[in-house]
């Protein structure tokens, strides 16, 4: 039986916190993907974990689809438009509560409506910051993106690939409540843990069960995180950055490899010359302009100094990663083509300014992301690059971005495709292009650890086991199904 | 309870004649447990003796005995290279599969630095062959004659380069499981088909289910093969090996430096190790020498150096001035390994921890500095492969303890463990070592933020006197950490073995919603119940 209004809702959670104007509902009924849009039946903005739950009780009751929503616009990824009618939107955002920094462990606690923008000061008071994504728009929820397994910057510190995510508070499907990691162990509240010195440090269980990372990747879908631990890293004292560019992407990964071994660098990550002109630039003839100037790749690379002797840290460290570049006949540099290593430290180290990174070239990007190792990257360029030149895209356009993760045992592999939204013809053919692209790297051993939109099909497709694994866990922490039903293979 | 004649031929045609058996000694050798005296009748040293034992060759085999297992409904249990007695059955009527076949390397991926191993290959194999590529593996504290895949997926997986490493249950990459449906799970990006790099995913990640902060101890299916991510090893590709048994010695470059470093009192130590934490200079960081006793262990070491003694030189060497001297110098203290990636980088580390030590009031124990003893520390340390040391009082010893959690907590119940033992060690209970006989972590997750102090008690397996005060110690610890409002720690898990159905279920009880969620999942994955309590379930109401 499904409640056709919202005075349910509203008579448990108070009424000031349910939406159903239509222009509001319209914003969330559709975002920058190719996803179908709906329009979501209400919105509504808890302020607390109790609401979460009365909320997520609620839909159980009244069989009614939720969609869990931490970010603020603009979105990329369809996971927070709803694949179903009469779907209420659980919009976090106002749960934006840092709810404690803890300097002696570096660990700070967020709530997910927390955003980048707002906790990397708050932390820098306390001489701490948070690993973050490559640029995160100003409104991207920290939680949200942990949640996501977004790829951080620094492999070296990346122990899990769910890093520096630690313990949550999460309502599960079904309505209950539970504490993962260290936090869900002997002392039941925060408080106790603080007063016995504990900081949610550890991930694990409870138990036998690691619950954290059945509600990551998961697209909102398994259960709504309240609140999350983060392990932070130390503020350095002294921090540079190097580029190294290259011609040719297979000497850059030889090296990157050499580099990796020996954990040297901190920021690490290599990005084509579009995608270095579009973090850098803020518009459309700048990022040409730039694109055109600087090598085809380049290995971006931050060495931090961070508590004792930091000075000497970064210099011993700078003259150990040169030694070892100039054995793959390439160069450490302070600058490449005009672009400054400080230039670029000061704008991954922050979110991306407005219009985000993405749309600033033409107003529009689709993007096609998986996990690989190193050495296969040049071949998925390739695929890449061949299915843009069969569909007539232009390879200049196209920004590549190579993240290593783990510690270097695999890495997340980006192509960027921008367009004009306006323009139905390129709308058209990056459609396309995302579809013929995805099916060929998937072909190809391609790993979509995320499965976002279209991808869900072509990988659950080939993993059978593991959906059926998926499909039985959802079936016990959200037996009626009311958590963005629609998405993955659910 | 005997198998029936069918299912006992259908179980032999999977393995082939050669590799089943249910010949009671043989049975008997699998029911032999160490621990076992703790929470069996009488003492006995014997877990239940499994019905028969099948030695299967590959996943394909497993998977098989999993199936005909279900369809005659017998439980059955995986046994690798066993530590503490968790992989024995527990009940009548088990079948035991002994992986000591499933013993490859299946696959080493220097660049990415992967292994992919199956059950029976042990730490100090997989760190012989990696460290021949210029890479390392995480050697757990059960050491290196035991499973790496079995610290990855069924137990804990923590060692003393955990800080560098990572924990075992950080560093899966994936793994193959054949469940107890008979069902077999590859997770990660291995499900997919596109190699062992990554275990989460796709999507909502099942690795989740896998293990958590434990395994399942054998009690929720067998894992047949796993990938584990490998670490730098900046030094030969072999253990330079030198000295005389048992004190064998390795004497590495100039960029592996072995220390043991003392600290006035305890509050200084745990300070230390934040600061070790903030400064990420350490390879290896474990309290090790202390495990044999703050009074006892020194002599015990120094002993050790000379192959001419025995532990019955032990009080000869107990009033030397000088282990006199080295046991209160030493007595709270802990072992650093440092490795530099280069000179500059261990140059550096030198000088960060002399700072740390300047601050903290610590200083390196002069003794452990000399070449050879250095060198030991060295193989010792990074190779852990002398675990026979844990035994050699008695031929008995329990840990109990062991709460990890930040230093700030772990020093809480630091005077509690010392409370709790000084009684059993004064009345000639457990071996008077010292009440401080803790060892344990410096950082038991990658990059620290974590450690524990276990409380090794020692007692005679031959005497069932001591034995039954080695239990009594077990309870009184935790009735003393329940005073102070510690949980249970080690010594918990250990009696939980011997406990009633009912016992259990109420200590369950106290954490509902995790045992409800794993009897969820159990009922799920294990419909014929065919596993046992060391994946615990609360009953439905």
């Amino acid at each position: 039986m499904k409640v056709k209004t919202s005075a349910g809702l509203a008579d448990i959670i108070g009424k000031q916190k349910v939406i159903d104007k239509a222009q509001v509902l319209d914003r969330y009924s559709r975002d920058n993907s190719f996803t179908p849009s709906m329009r979501p039946r209400l919105v509504v903005q808890p302020r607390n974990a109790d609401d979460v739950q009365k909320i997520v009780m609620w839909a159980n009751q009244t069989r009614t689809p939720l969609v869990p929503v931490s970010s603020g616009e603009p979105h990329f990824r369809g996971d927070t438009v709803p694949s179903v009618p009469e779907a209420v939107i659980v919009d976090l955002h106002r749960m934006n509560k840092i709810i404690r920094i803890d300097r002696r462990n570096r660990m700070v606690v967020i709530e997910p409506g927390v955003t980048y923008t707002q906790v990397q000061p708050a932390l820098a008071e306390q001489g701490l910051r948070l690993s973050m994504p490559l640029l995160p728009r100003q409104s991207k929820s920290v939680l949200a993106s942990l949640l996501e397994r977004e790829p951080r910057l620094e492999p070296k510190y990346s122990y899990t690939l769910p890093e520096p995510l630690r313990c949550l508070e999460v309502v599960w499907g079904n309505g209950e409540i539970q504490r993962t990691g260290e936090a869900g162990g002997y002392y039941p509240t925060l408080e106790q843990q603080w007063k016995m010195g504990l900081a949610q440090v550890f991930s694990g269980g409870p138990g036998q069960v690691d619950y954290y990372r059945l509600v990551s990747g998961a697209q909102g879908s398994m259960g709504i995180a309240t609140w999350a631990s983060v392990k932070c890293e130390i503020l350095p004292g002294v921090h540079r950055f190097f580029l190294i560019p290259s011609d040719d992407l297979k000497d850059l990964i030889e090296c990157a490899y050499r580099l990796l071994r020996v954990r040297l660098g901190d920021e690490f990550l290599v990005l084509n010359s579009v995608n270095l002109a579009a973090i850098l630039s803020r518009e459309a003839d700048g990022i040409r302009a730039l694109r055109d100037k600087v090598a085809p790749w380049v290995l971006i690379m931050g060495i931090a100094g961070r508590d004792l002797f930091p000075e000497e840290r970064v210099d011993f460290q700078e003259k150990d990663t040169r030694d070892i570049v100039q054995q793959f006949a390439l160069k450490l540099l302070p600058a490449v083509s005009g672009v400054r290593g400080g230039q670029v430290m000061s704008t991954i180290l922050n979110p991306s300014s407005v219009p985000y990174w993405k749309l600033a070239y033409k107003g529009g990007c689709q993007d096609i992301f998986f996990m690989t190792t190193l050495d296969k990257i040049p071949e998925f360029v390739n695929t890449v690059f061949a299915g843009a030149n069969a569909l007539q895209y232009p390879v200049s356009d196209i920004g590549t971005y190579l993240q290593p993760q783990h510690q270097g045992t695999s890495c997340h592999c980006e192509f960027n495709l921008p367009y004009d939204p306006g323009n139905k013809i390129e709308v058209g053919r990056v459609r396309e292009l995302l579809q013929t692209c995805s099916e060929a790297l998937i072909k190809q051993g391609a790993y979509f650890s995320r499965p976002y939109g279209i991808w869900a099909d072509m990988v659950y497709n080939r993993d059978a086991a593991n959906k059926e694994m998926i499909k039985t866990v959802k079936g016990i922490f959200d037996p009626n199904n009311v958590l963005n039903p629609g998405k993955l293979c659910f | 309870m005997a198998l029936s004649r069918d299912a006992y031929r259908a179980l032999g045609d999977i393995v082939g004649p050669g590799y089943i058996s249910e010949d009671p000694a043989v049975m008997d050798s699998y029911a032999y447990q160490w621990l076992a005296e703790t929470v069996r009748p009488n003492h006995s040293k014997f877990m239940p003796r499994p019905e028969a034992a099948l030695l299967p060759a590959s996943t394909k085999e497993v998977q098989a005995i999993v199936r005909t297992c279900n369809k005659y409904k017998i439980k059955f249990k995986a046994y690798s290279t066993g530590w503490y007695f968790y992989g024995a059955p527990f009940s009548e009527g088990v079948i035991q599969m002994d992986m000591r076949r499933m013993d490859h390397i299946v696959e080493i991926d220097e660049k990415n630095m992967v292994a992919v191993i199956e059950p029976y290959v042990i730490a100090g194999v997989l760190q012989a062959e990696v460290m021949k590529r210029g890479l390392n593996c995480t050697v757990t504290g059960a050491g290196a004659s035991c499973s790496t895949l079995v610290g990855a997926t069924c137990y804990h997986g923590s060692g003393g380069t955990s800080i560098y490493t990572g924990e075992l249950r950080e560093n899966l990459l994936g793994a193959e499981w054949v469940m107890p449906n008979g069902e077999i799970l590859r997770t990660g990006s291995v499900g997919s088909g596109c190699g062992w790099f990554c275990a989460e995913g796709p999507g909502p990640s099942m690795r989740g289910i896998v293990r958590g902060a434990l395994g399942a101890r054998g009690g929720l299916g067998v894992y047949t093969k796993c990938a584990v991510k490998l670490s730098p090893w900046p030094g030969p590709t072999e253990f330079p090996i030198e000295g005389t048994v048992p004190a064998y010695r390795s004497p590495l470059p100039k960029n592996f430096r072995a220390y043991t470093v003392a600290f006035k009192d305890w509050g200084s130590l745990f300070e230390a190790y934040y600061r070790l934490y903030d400064n990420e200079i350490c390879y290896y960081a474990h309290r090790q020498w202390t495990m044999l006793g703050a009074d006892l262990g020194p002599a015990f070491w120094m002993l050790y150096q000379d192959p001419t003694k025995s532990l019955d030189d032990i009080q000869e060497f107990v009033r030397k001035r000088e282990v006199k001297e080295l046991t209160e110098e030493m007595r709270r203290s802990f072992q650093l390994v440092l490795v530099g990636m280069s000179q500059r980088d261990i140059a550096y580390k030198e000088k960060v921890l002399d700072r740390i030590l300047e601050e903290t009031g610590g200083w390196k124990v002069k003794k452990w500095l000399e070449p050879e003893m250095e060198q030991f520390s060295l193989l010792y340390l990074l190779r852990l492969g002398r675990k026979n040391l844990n035994f050699v009082y008695t031929g008995g010893w329990v840990g109990n303890f062991m709460q990890s959690g930040t230093p700030d907590f772990v020093k809480k119940y630091e005077p509690i463990a010392e409370d709790a033992t000084e009684e059993y060690q004064e009345k000639g209970l457990l071996v008077d070592c010292g009440s401080d006989s803790m060892m344990g972590c410096v950082g038991s997750i990658g990059g620290g933020g974590q450690c524990g102090l276990e409380q090794f008690g020692f007692y005679d397996v031959a005497d069932k006197a001591s034995t039954a005060a080695a239990v009594e110690w077990m309870k009184h610890c935790i009735q003393e950490e329940a005073r102070r409002n510690i949980p249970p720690g080690k010594e918990g898990m250990y009696l939980a073995v011997g406990k009633t159905h009912a016992e259990l279920q109420r200590d369950l009880a106290k954490q509902p919603l995790t045992h409800t969620w794993q009897r969820k999942i159990k009922q799920a994955l294990d419909p014929n119940n065919l596993g046992d309590r060391m994946y615990p379930t609360l009953d439905e109401k």
